[in-house]
This record gives structure tokens, C-alpha cells and sequence, in this order.
């Protein structure tokens, strides 16, 4: 029996020869499962932790990037190892079958013919077209041989599958050694530099796209950005959710947009005036579990940048708590509560901090209506001034994108190829005095098709012979 | 703050109706097949043609929930596993109409397991309201392809289930039937179960099928996540479970051609991989937090 029905790949003996052994263990299917069992096993007890921890303990850790190298290589050195057997599958079938071979076939049917004819393999052949095969007739060892088969590519699909598998696994790895992943954020005018990619992104303007009347939806921030490497404009864009800017490889997407308050303080006694100070909220930044430990001792260090004004001459912190643009009510859970995304009635709350002092309450401020309140350094008034969106960005460089891209068709189309295109083959020969035909079919992994494929053709025979 | 749809009570009314005539055209098909299986024979055309009422029941529920939601509907458990249900019974209904009525008995299997995801659909934790699809996940020709592509893997991977409990059902017959004692009830369904070779190659085909769009929806997913986040794999729940269920088929289909694996062996193979696409879908959902929390 030939390895076709089994899939089973040849392999040259290896007769006490280690690296022989070796190279065979290495390429082996066994491993191969052993492998996948084991990457299908640590994944799930990677999916029981947080995922961050997964990421950094499991995913990237040395041991999971190297069973995924050993499959990688198993990968490689089975196709390698099969290619010319499959290659020689596709190309070079045995013809040389006896009537016995073929009554022996997983498939196979004896037909007796009642009439007969002056070519009697005639019949079986235009059977054969019915059944959708390219047939041809050759000399066999018992007379002339009809051949039929269809599908040969799908004799690849595997070799396809894998290789395919093996240039996603390269992108990944390109991909993860050449890039990075990155965030920053900025207001209309406002620029901030990433060192990883050597560029600067300029923030042009950030406007607010509002997608119905009372503002209920979340609205659509756009801003227009520019990149830029010395000076050198690199590229420029409007860019919005699901419209990422993109140059060298690296794209710049839009993540969320945060409210900022401008905020101008006045000392009564003196009248002098400092702001507008803009200030990101916190809670909209982070969670409230940040600020609280940000405790006043540790407020320099703990304090996230633009959240919070240090008033140098009152040894005062001013933070920036929380805004929003149509203040409904306040809730214990949530903080404030916006009845829609409209700058309606804006209203920001924010703390008053003392390095080493206590944990202060926080306050409210309406847009436009000042407030006097008194702090430990005396009255300070406080008047919410105005207010302006920023934008969040995450940036990434991935140089492994069109690798993956290819790999991932590539995949399709060798599944599309291991599965649906499937190679079949079927023999007919006269048996005996030439009043039986002997049929038979083989098909590579599809055992059901092959039947179906022989139903067709018994019936266009008998069919034929009914007439 | 997530705005729902605001949808007029004529409109509610006549998706609701759908939602209940399609739930009650199941139970009434699954019940014909089982009644098939257990020998009553004449029952059998009857279940088919009320399945294929309740398919078209389900089109027009699906139909109706679409316009009212102004988009296709695939977010969240309800929509969604309406969608899986549909794309379940298309598969099943195919594959039936190429087999003809010898196929019945695979449905006598299969529509229990559609009525389990029709229960979920029809339980009080699954929400129904209507909602509008985040601008994040607004890139139609990748999200399209992503949730066809994912119904009609979970919709292969369901099938193969449906042969493997087969497949157990007759070895446990085969086993009694030789200390001599199967069931009297059980006489009927022994005769009409196919053997266990045709129903492994029956597996194999659904399993390959599921696992080609499982690959399609994966790849699809990524680009998709690429093109919205900037990142086409975050190693989140949702996106392991669906390769975890990747990998397990992915064994099976080579332990069965390769290896040469028959049998109990593949059978649960095919088991434990259904159990982790139903986990991919539900247990993700439910007990493990991600960013794919939205459906
Ligand atoms: C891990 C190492 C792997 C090894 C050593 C391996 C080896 C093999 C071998 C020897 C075959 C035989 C079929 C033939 O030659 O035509 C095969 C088939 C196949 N492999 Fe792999 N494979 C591996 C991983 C994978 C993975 C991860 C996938 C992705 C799903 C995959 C997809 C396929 C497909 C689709 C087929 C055709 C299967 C069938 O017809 O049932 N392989 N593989």
C-alpha cells in the first residue's frame, strides 16, 4: 500500500544513527501534537490570570516564545522532510495497476457489462467526465488503464498550511523585534516627541464631531496631526477613530478623547490672576485608585503631569478631579453624572491639596461663576474659565504587517486547498474476458467523497447499460 | 453612557413575534426528529420541513431585528447567538438536503444542542435591548467577514459535536448490545444510527469545515483589531479561547490524518474542542474579563 490513504509520511529508516533519530523526533507529527496539546494547555491557564500578568509572565516569557521556535521548527523540517514525498504524490501516480490492485482500492466496484462494445472502456470514460475527473487512458499491466483524477492541488495544502504558518510566525517575530507600542496625548497646538520611532507628532487642532442632536452619542473626536523628524514633515493627516495616520510602517490611532479644564485663579487679596491653567482631570485619565495613592507626602512624585497646578507661592496643589459637559447630578459611584456629551452645563470638580496635609474633599465649580474658598493658606478664588478636548493616541510600528497580511491568505488558501480541493483518483480496467469492468477509487483524506464521487459513476454506467 | 435605539412598539412587537414563532418551530422540529430517531419513521419529513419553517422564521426575525437596529445584528449574546442559531441550522439544513432522509437521525442530535443555544437566547440574563454599534467597531467589510466567518465555524464545530455524541450513543448501545441487554426503546435508534466509520468521516468533514472558518474568523478578526486598535493580537480572553479552540481541532485533524487516530480518541477530541468554542462564546463572557465584553 502506497501512503495515500494513511497521509503517513514516508520516512528514510534510521538505523542507530542519533542525528537521524533526532531530526525524525523533530519533524515529527507526534511533536507536532505535543506541541500544540501543550500551547493549547498554558493558554488556558494564561486566560485564568489578569491579562497584563498573562502578557508579561506567560505570553512574552522565555519558555512560551520558545515552544512556540520548537514548533516553528518542527514546522519547517516537516515540510521540508514531506515536500518531495507529496511532490512525487501529485505528479507521479502509479499507474501500473493490475485489475487486482484495483479491486483492492479503498473504493472500488465490479461492473458487468452486458453489451459489449468495440471500445468498451468508452463507457467508463465519459462515466469518469461525469464525475467531474480529467481522465486519460494509459498501458497498464493488464491491458489499457483508464485514469481519472481531480483536485492534484490539494496534494499542497498542507505544505501551503504550513508554510503559510511559518511566515505568520516570522511577521509576529519581525514585527515584535522591530516595533514598538506607544501612547501620548495632546491638545490643539500642543506637540509631544516619541523617542522610540525618532519623531515628533504636532497637534494641529482637535475639534469635536457631535453625531446627533442632544448628544447622546458619543461623539467623534477629530484632530489634525502632523509628524515630523527634525523639523521634516514625515506626514500629516485628520485623523479619527478607525482612521489611523500612517507612515514607515508605524500608525498613529486615535484612542479616546479627554475633556480639559481651564482653570484661572485669583488671589483676592493682591487681585493677581493666574491662568488659565489647563488642567487634564485625573479621573478621567485614571481610576480614582491612583489619585488616592498619590497621598499628600508623596504628591510631587505620585501627581500624574498636567493634572494639577503647584500655586508656588501658597504651597498649594490645585488638581483637576473630574469634568463634565452637562452636569445632571452627582453620584457615589460614578462621581459626576453628564446628562449627554454636549457642553451643556460644564462642571469640574477638583481637589485643594497641602503636601503632607490631610486627604481634602473634593468641590465643585461651574463654568463662568467664580468661587472664594478658603484654604489653609488663606481665601483663593477659583473660577472654571473655559474648557477644550484633547486627544489620546496610541502608536505603533509593526514592520511585520505585510508578512502576517501574506502569511494569513496564504493560510486561507491552503486550508481552502487541504479541505476542499480533495485529491481523488479512480482506475477502471477490463477484468477477466473483457465482460467486467473493474473500478476503483482513492481520495487523500476524504474516504466519503471518493463514494460519492463512485455512486455517480456506477450509476452512469448502469444507466447507460439500462438503455 | 451608551445611547440605546429607540425602537417604535409595532416594530418591537412583530420582532418579538418572530423571536417567539422561530423558538416555538424549534422545539416542534427538534421534537419530529426525535420522534424519527426513536423509530417513528413518519415523523421524520415532518421535523424537516418544521426545521426549515423555523429557519425561515429565524431569517425573518433576523431580518426584522436588522432593521430595527438599523445594522446587522451580531452584538451581544442575544443577537449574536440568534445569528450562531441560524447559521447552525443553514449548515445542518445543507448537509440534509445533500444526504436526504438518512441524514435524519444526525438531526435528532443536532436540534437538541440548536434548542440548548435557543434556551440561552430565550433566558432573562440575556439582554435584548437595542443598541447602536460602537464607532470602534464600525469597519463593515472586516466585521462582516469576521462574524459570518464566526458563525459558520461555531455552526461546523456544532455539527461535529452532534456526530461525536452519535457516536458515543451508539458505542454505548454496541457495548450493551453485546452483554445482551440494549433497552427496548433503544432498539429502533441502534437500527437507524449509522456505523462509527461514517460517522467519523461525517465528524472529519464538519470539523474541517468549522475549522476553516474558525481560521478565516481569526485572521478576519486580526486584520479588523489591526485596523481599529493598532494592534491585530492582544492576547485577550476572548482571542485565546478562540485559538485554544483553534489548537484542539487543529490536533484532532492531525491526529486523525496523520496518526491514523479512529475511535473514541478523535470522538473526544472533537468533544473537548466543542467545549472550548462554547467557552470561547459564553464562558469568556461571563467569567473572564476582556476587552471583548461587547459580545
Ligand atoms: C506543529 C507542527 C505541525 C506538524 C509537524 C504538522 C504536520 C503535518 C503533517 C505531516 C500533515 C500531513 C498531511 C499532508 O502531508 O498532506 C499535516 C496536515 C495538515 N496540517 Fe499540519 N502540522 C503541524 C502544525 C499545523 C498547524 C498549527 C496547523 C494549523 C492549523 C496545521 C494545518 C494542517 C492542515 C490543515 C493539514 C491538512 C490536514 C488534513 O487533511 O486533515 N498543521 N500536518
Amino acid at each position: 500500500m502506497t501512503s495515500e490513504d494513511s497521509g503517513l509520511p514516508e520516512r528514510p529508516p534510521s538505523p542507530g544513527i542519533p542525528y537521524r533519530q533526532i531530526l525524525n523526533f523533530l519533524s515529527s507529527m507526534q511533536l507536532g501534537i505535543i506541541l500544540l496539546l501543550l500551547l493549547a494547555v498554558i493558554s488556558v491557564f494564561a486566560t485564568l490570570r489578569p491579562m497584563e500578568e498573562a502578557i508579561e509572565h506567560i505570553y512574552t516569557s522565555w519558555w512560551f516564545i520558545g515552544i512556540m521556535s520548537f514548533t516553528a521548527l518542527n514546522l519547517l523540517l516537516c515540510t521540508v522532510e514531506r515536500s518531495d514525498f507529496l511532490y512525487r504524490q501529485a505528479f507521479r501516480p502509479n499507474l501500473q495497476l493490475s485489475a487486482e490492485a484495483i479491486k483492492k482500492m479503498p473504493v472500488s466496484r465490479m461492473i458487468k457489462l452486458k453489451r459489449i462494445e468495440a471500445d468498451p472502456l468508452s463507457g467508463a470514460r465519459a462515466a469518469f467526465r461525469a464525475g467531474g475527473l480529467a481522465v486519460r487512458i494509459v498501458d497498464g499491466p493488464s491491458g489499457p488503464l483508464l485514469f481519472g483524477e481531480k483536485g492534484r492541488l490539494g496534494y499542497f495544502g498542507s505544505i501551503v498550511t504550513h508554510l503559510s504558518l511559518l511566515l505568520i510566525l516570522f511577521g509576529a517575530m519581525y514585527g515584535a523585534l522591530t516595533g514598538f507600542e506607544t501612547g501620548g496625548a495632546g491638545m490643539s497646538g500642543g506637540s509631544f516627541f516619541v523617542p522610540e520611532g525618532n519623531f515628533r507628532v504636532n497637534i494641529h487642532e482637535v475639534k469635536m464631531e457631535y453625531l446627533d442632536e442632544e448628544g447622546k452619542v458619543r461623539p467623534r473626536a477629530k484632530s489634525n496631526v502632523s509628524v515630523t523628524r527634525r523639523g521634516e514633515e514625515i506626514g500629516r493627516q485628520l485623523v479619527s477613530i478607525n482612521i489611523p495616520l500612517r507612515f514607515e510602517g508605524t500608525a498613529i490611532y486615535h484612542s479616546t478623547f479627554l475633556w480639559v479644564a481651564h482653570l484661572t485663579v485669583t488671589d483676592p487679596q493682591t487681585g493677581r490672576t493666574t491662568g488659565p491653567l489647563k488642567l487634564l482631570p485625573v479621573r478621567g485619565l485614571y481610576a480614582e485608585g491612583i489619585f488616592q495613592a498619590a497621598r499628600p507626602g508623596n504628591l510631587r512624585r505620585e501627581l500624574p503631569p498636567n493634572t494639577y497646578y503647584f500655586l508656588e507661592d501658597k504651597g498649594l496643589y490645585l488638581l483637576a478631579r473630574q469634568f463634565v459637559p452637562d452636569f445632571l447630578t452627582v453620584s457615589a459611584e460614578r462621581g459626576l453624572v453628564s446628562r449627554s456629551y454636549k457642553p451643556n452645563r460644564p462642571v469640574l470638580s477638583y481637589y485643594i491639596l497641602v503636601e503632607g496635609g490631610p486627604t481634602p474633599r473634593w468641590d465643585l465649580l461651574e463654568l463662568g461663576v467664580p468661587k472664594v474658598v478658603e484654604t489653609v493658606a488663606g481665601p483663593v478664588q477659583l473660577e472654571l474659565s473655559g474648557f477644550e478636548n484633547a486627544a489620546v493616541y496610541s502608536i505603533a510600528r509593526n514592520l511585520g504587517r505585510p508578512y502576517l497580511f501574506a502569511g494569513a491568505m496564504l493560510l486561507l488558501a491552503g486550508m481552502y486547498l487541504s479541505f476542499f480541493l480533495v485529491p481523488r483518483r479512480f482506475y477502471a480496467v477490463l477484468d477477466g474476458n473483457g465482460t467486467t469492468l473493474a473500478v476503483g477509487g482513492r481520495g487523500y483524506r476524504n474516504k466519503l467523497l471518493v463514494e460519492q464521487v463512485m455512486e455517480r459513476i456506477e450509476s452512469y454506467l448502469q444507466q447507460k447499460e439500462g438503455n | 453612557m451608551p445611547a440605546l435605539i429607540e425602537v417604535a412598539p409595532a416594530a418591537l412587537f412583530v420582532e418579538n413575534l418572530f423571536f417567539r414563532l422561530a423558538t416555538a418551530a424549534f422545539l416542534v422540529a427538534t421534537t419530529g426528529y426525535i420522534l424519527n430517531l426513536a423509530g417513528k419513521k413518519e415523523w421524520g419529513s415532518f421535523a424537516s420541513q418544521a426545521l426549515r419553517i423555523a429557519f425561515v422564521l429565524q431569517t425573518a426575525f433576523l431580518a426584522i431585528r436588522g432593521i430595527n437596529v438599523e445594522r446587522v445584528p451580531f452584538v451581544g449574546h442575544y443577537e449574536f447567538g440568534n445569528l450562531f442559531i441560524w447559521g447552525t441550522v443553514l449548515v445542518y439544513l445543507w448537509t440534509e438536503w445533500r444526504q436526504k432522509d438518512r441524514y435524519y437521525a444526525v438531526g435528532a442530535f443536532l436540534l437538541p444542542l440548536v434548542l440548548l443555544y435557543v434556551i440561552y437566547v430565550n433566558l432573562p440574563l440575556v439582554n435584548p435591548v437595542h443598541r447602536p454599534l460602537p464607532l470602534v467597531l464600525r469597519y463593515p467589510l472586516w466585521l462582516n467577514i469576521h462574524v459570518s466567518t464566526s458563525v459558520l465555524g461555531y455552526a461546523g464545530f456544532s455539527l461535529a459535536f452532534a456526530l461525536a455524541l452519535m457516536w458515543l450513543l451508539r458505542a454505548a448501545l454496541e457495548h450493551k448490545k453485546n452483554a445482551g441487554q440494549v433497552p427496548l426503546i433503544f432498539r429502533a435508534v441502534f437500527q437507524v444510527l449509522p456505523q462509527p466509520r461514517a460517522l467519523e468521516d461525517y465528524m472529519y468533514s464538519a470539523s474541517s469545515f468549522g475549522f476553516l472558518f474558525q481560521t478565516a474568523m481569526i485572521v478576519s478578526g486580526s486584520i479588523w483589531a489591526d485596523a481599529s486598535w493598532g494592534r491585530y493580537w492582544g492576547w485577550d480572553p476572548k482571542e485565546m479561547w478562540s485559538l485554544i479552540t483553534w489548537f484542539v481541532f487543529a490536533v484532532y485533524l492531525h491526529a486523525r490524518f496523520t496518526q491514523g487516530w479512529t475511535g473514541f480518541r478523535t470522538v473526544a477530541l472533537v468533544a473537548v474542542g466543542w467545549m472550548t468554542m462554547m467557552f470561547t462564546w459564553l464562558g469568556v463572557a461571563w467569567l473572564l474579563p476582556g476587552i471583548h465584553s461587547f459580545g
